[in-house]
Order: C-alpha cells, then sequence, then structure tokens
C-alpha cells in the first residue's frame, strides 16, 4: 500500500516536472535542473534496475 | 518556438546519453556474476529461499554451500558480505569452500549473504566496482559492494526503521542492512527475509554455531576483535586469549549489548538454538579520514592520513606504514574461526567440529590471500557455481 503511494507521488513529481520543462522558456538552468531531478523518478517509474 | 523545442530535445537527448554512460557499468556490475569452485569438502549447494520461500525470483536471494564431514558432529554457519564492502568476510569464506575437507561435523557457508548489496555501489564515495585478487594462477575479480541492499530490490525506505519484533526505532537505511534485520520475518522487507531464512536454517538444522564475519574502521571502537553475547562469551574469550598466545594477533572480546537490536550476535542467540560470534578485522578503506577509496587502499590498508592520526593516537588499532593488508585481515578471520571450532569441540565432545585443509593467520600472511583461491577454468566439469 505504502509503495503504491509512493508510485503515484513519483508519477505526480514527474508529471509535474515535465511540465514545467516543456513550459519553460527562458532560464536554461532551470530545465536542465528539472531533467537532473527527473532522473532517478523516471528510473523508479520504468523500474529499470 | 521551433528552436526552443530543438534546444529542449537536444538537451534532454544529452542527459539520455549521460544516463547511459553512467549506468550502464552499473547495469554491468549488477549482472555480473562471481564463479566459485566447489572444493573437496562441498557435499551439496542450495539455496536461501529454500528456508525462506519469500526470496524466491528475488535479488536477495543466495546459496549456502554444504560441507558435510566424514563423521557426524556439530554444525556451524559461516556467513560472509553481510555488509558487501567488507570483503575479508567472503573472501574467507570461499577459502572454506574452496579449501576445506570437514573431519566431522557440518559447514554451512553463505559467501554473499547480502546478494543485493554485493550488487550496490556507494557512487558518493566514489567506490570501485570491482576489485582482483592477484593468485598463483592469475588474477581473481569480485564485485564490490555496499553496506546496504540495493534500493532497486526494496524499496521505499521508511522514515524510522522500526525493528520487528523488539520494535526498536532505528535509522531508516537500515531497514536494508543485514546486520539490523534479524531475527527478521517470513513475509517482511526483502532484507527480513533474508534474515529469516537464515534464522530457519539454524533453526531446522540444529546449527551450534553462527559466526558472521565482517571488517570495521580503524576508527571506530569495536574494531579487531569477536562480538559475543554472554552465551557465546566463554569460547570468544578462550579464542581470543588463544590466538594471542599461540599467533601473536589481537582480537579482543567485546560484549554483545542486550538492548540494541538487530544485530547478528544479539538475535541469533535470542531467537535461535546457535551460539552467535561476530568477527571484525580493521579495514582502512572504511575510514573516513582517507585518501580516495581505490582498489589500491582496499588490498594493502595503507593510507597516509590514517598514519598521521596514529601518531596522534586517534585510531583503535595499532597502524604503520605497513598498513592492514587483506591477507592480515582475512588471515585473522581464518584463526579466529578455526579456533572458535576448535573451542566449541573441546566444550561439546559429542558435537565436534573439526575442519581441515584450512590456512591460518601466517599461512595467509605468508603466502597471500590468493594462494587458496582455486582457478575456475581449471575445475572440473560441474564444479563451479555462479554466486
Amino acid at each position: 500500500m505504502i509503495m503504491i503511494a509512493y508510485y503515484i507521488i513519483t508519477a505526480f513529481v514527474v508529471v509535474l516536472l515535465g511540465w514545467n520543462f516543456i513550459r519553460e522558456t527562458k532560464r536554461r538552468g532551470d530545465l536542465v535542473l528539472y531533467l537532473l531531478v527527473m532522473i532517478p523518478l523516471v528510473l523508479r517509474l520504468l523500474r529499470w534496475k | 518556438m521551433k528552436r526552443d523545442a530543438l534546444f529542449k530535445t537536444a538537451l534532454a537527448g544529452a542527459f539520455l546519453a549521460l544516463c547511459l554512460w553512467g549506468g550502464l557499468p552499473l547495469i554491468r556490475h549488477r549482472r555480473t556474476d562471481v564463479p566459485v569452485v566447489k572444493g573437496p569438502g562441498v557435499t551439496a549447494v542450495l539455496r536461501l529461499s529454500e528456508f525462506s520461500p519469500g526470496l524466491k525470483g528475488t535479488a536477495a536471494d543466495t546459496n549456502i554451500y554444504v560441507l558435510e564431514g566424514k563423521e557426524p558432529g556439530g554444525k556451524a554457519l559461516l556467513m560472509g558480505d553481510t555488509h558487501s564492502n567488507e570483503p575479508e568476510g567472503m573472501l574467507s569464506a570461499l577459502i572454506y569452500i574452496e579449501n576445506a575437507v570437514v573431519e566431522k561435523g557440518t559447514l554451512y557457508v553463505i559467501p554473499v549473504f547480502n546478494n543485493s548489496g554485493s550488487r550496490n555501489t556507494r557512487p558518493g564515495d566514489g567506490y570501485p566496482l570491482y576489485f582482483d585478487v592477484a593468485t598463483d594462477w592469475g588474477r581473481r575479480r569480485f564485485r564490490f559492494g555496499n553496506r546496504d541492499a540495493s534500493p532497486l530490490d526494496q524499496w521505499p525506505d521508511p522514515d524510522v526503521y522500526i525493528h520487528y519484533p523488539e520494535r526498536q526505532l532505528l535509522s531508516f537505511i537500515d531497514v536494508r542492512n543485514t546486520n539490523r534485520t534479524w531475527p527478521g520475518r517470513a513475509r517482511g522487507p526483502l532484507m527480513e527475509r533474508v534474515t529469516f531464512g537464515a534464522m530457519e536454517l539454524m533453526r531446522r538444522e540444529r546449527i551450534d554455531v553462527a559466526i558472521d564475519i565482517h571488517g570495521a574502521e580503524t576508527m571506530f571502537p569495536v574494531t579487531n576483535c569477536i562480538v559475543a553475547p554472554d552465551r557465546s562469551v566463554k569460547i570468544a574469550t578462550l579464542a581470543s586469549l588463544t590466538v594471542k598466545a599461540t599467533e601473536g594477533f589481537e582480537n579482543h572480546v567485546e560484549p554483545s549489548p542486550s538492548g540494541f537490536h538487530g544485530l547478528s550476535h544479539r538475535e541469533i542467540g535470542d531467537y535461535g538454538p546457535s551460539l552467535p560470534f561476530l568477527l571484525e578485522a580493521p579495514i582502512p578503506f572504511l575510514d573516513q579520514p582517507t585518501g580516495p577509496k581505490t582498489v589500491k587502499l582496499l588490498l594493502d590498508g595503507k593510507d597516509p592520513f590514517l598514519l598521521s592520526l596514529s601518531k596522534k593516537k586517534k585510531l583503535f588499532v595499532p597502524y604503520d606504514a605497513g598498513g592492514w593488508p587483506l591477507e592480515k585481515r582475512v588471515g585473522q578471520h581464518m584463526s579466529v574461526t578455526l579456533e572458535i571450532f576448535r573451542q566449541y569441540t573441546k566444550k561439546n565432545a559429542g558435537r565436534p567440529i573439526i575442519v581441515g585443509g584450512v590456512p591460518r593467520y601466517a599461512d595467509v600472511v605468508k603466502n597471500g590471500v590468493g594462494h587458496y583461491l582455486a582457478d575456475p577454468s581449471k575445475a572440473v566439469p560441474g564444479g563451479v557455481v555462479m554466486n
């Protein structure tokens, strides 16, 4: 149950970050940060081991 | 707008390439199996999941090598790689598997107790992924792991780990530490299933002696010692005094704290039939104030910062320019384990554990660890097990 909740939270944060990445047009440094933060979350969602 | 999309696509592509560049060696490390040669004494190879079905098909399942003696007697369990960044335990266990001949009794050897941890790493500390041991026939390569199981295998971590069944509050990271999850439970987190499997092995097979082999920092007070609870302390003391008198190395006895739960030297004895012992040898690689965490430091244990600290009396073990090489660490473990068996046999004549064919401290220091490691390419057909 806890694990399912964590996956839902992870997916939600990935969607938020992805949305911000698409919408961001000026601050290129922020684009890099969005991608950096997304790496572990995407890997977790894809269950890549 | 189009230019912006192009830039973002290029940036995402560059990140993907970086992830692959950094991730592929980790994937290879995780999937690398190490060959173990079945020595003359190995009579069976079991899986831990036979005692804890919840491990079946997971990365935490691991091999148990059984060395049944020519004559019946007592039974002992040896565990290495409880912490996979302390390889002297795994190498000592391997020397038993590849060389030991049991005269009386039975040995159960688990060289890689935390299999998931052995496929994990600590990138923040710049850990090497592998290390090679020089042998008489070439070099033998081993995975170098981490103290804790991989979060890929057990996730998420709790905010606080509540130990089962004592309900003591432990650090969140200890939920992946197989020396905090004893005695475990069948359907608990993965690492509790690992320790539960070992407890079931000890209960079902009526193991008399259980030895968990580790390494510890030179700046940590519980190092270069045998940790034992009250019920094991007599044998531990006799073993400690004997190796000091006859082989000339220090290995004092530390009492197992009764109020600190989850550790092998505490829970094995409290929840099972076996006498537990935890062995520590000093491993400078684990100390924080050292130079880079290189394979050389792991093998020879020489570090100028520790030498300087030693002169200021900040270490808990003697330390000179000779460092604490792997040979000394493994050699100590070999002699202390053999001495524990001997002392146990003296006190329990009806359940003797007599093991031959393995080297003692002086032999390992003189000939090196690699001298006692077999060449997998020269093993008989079916004589190699992948670990």
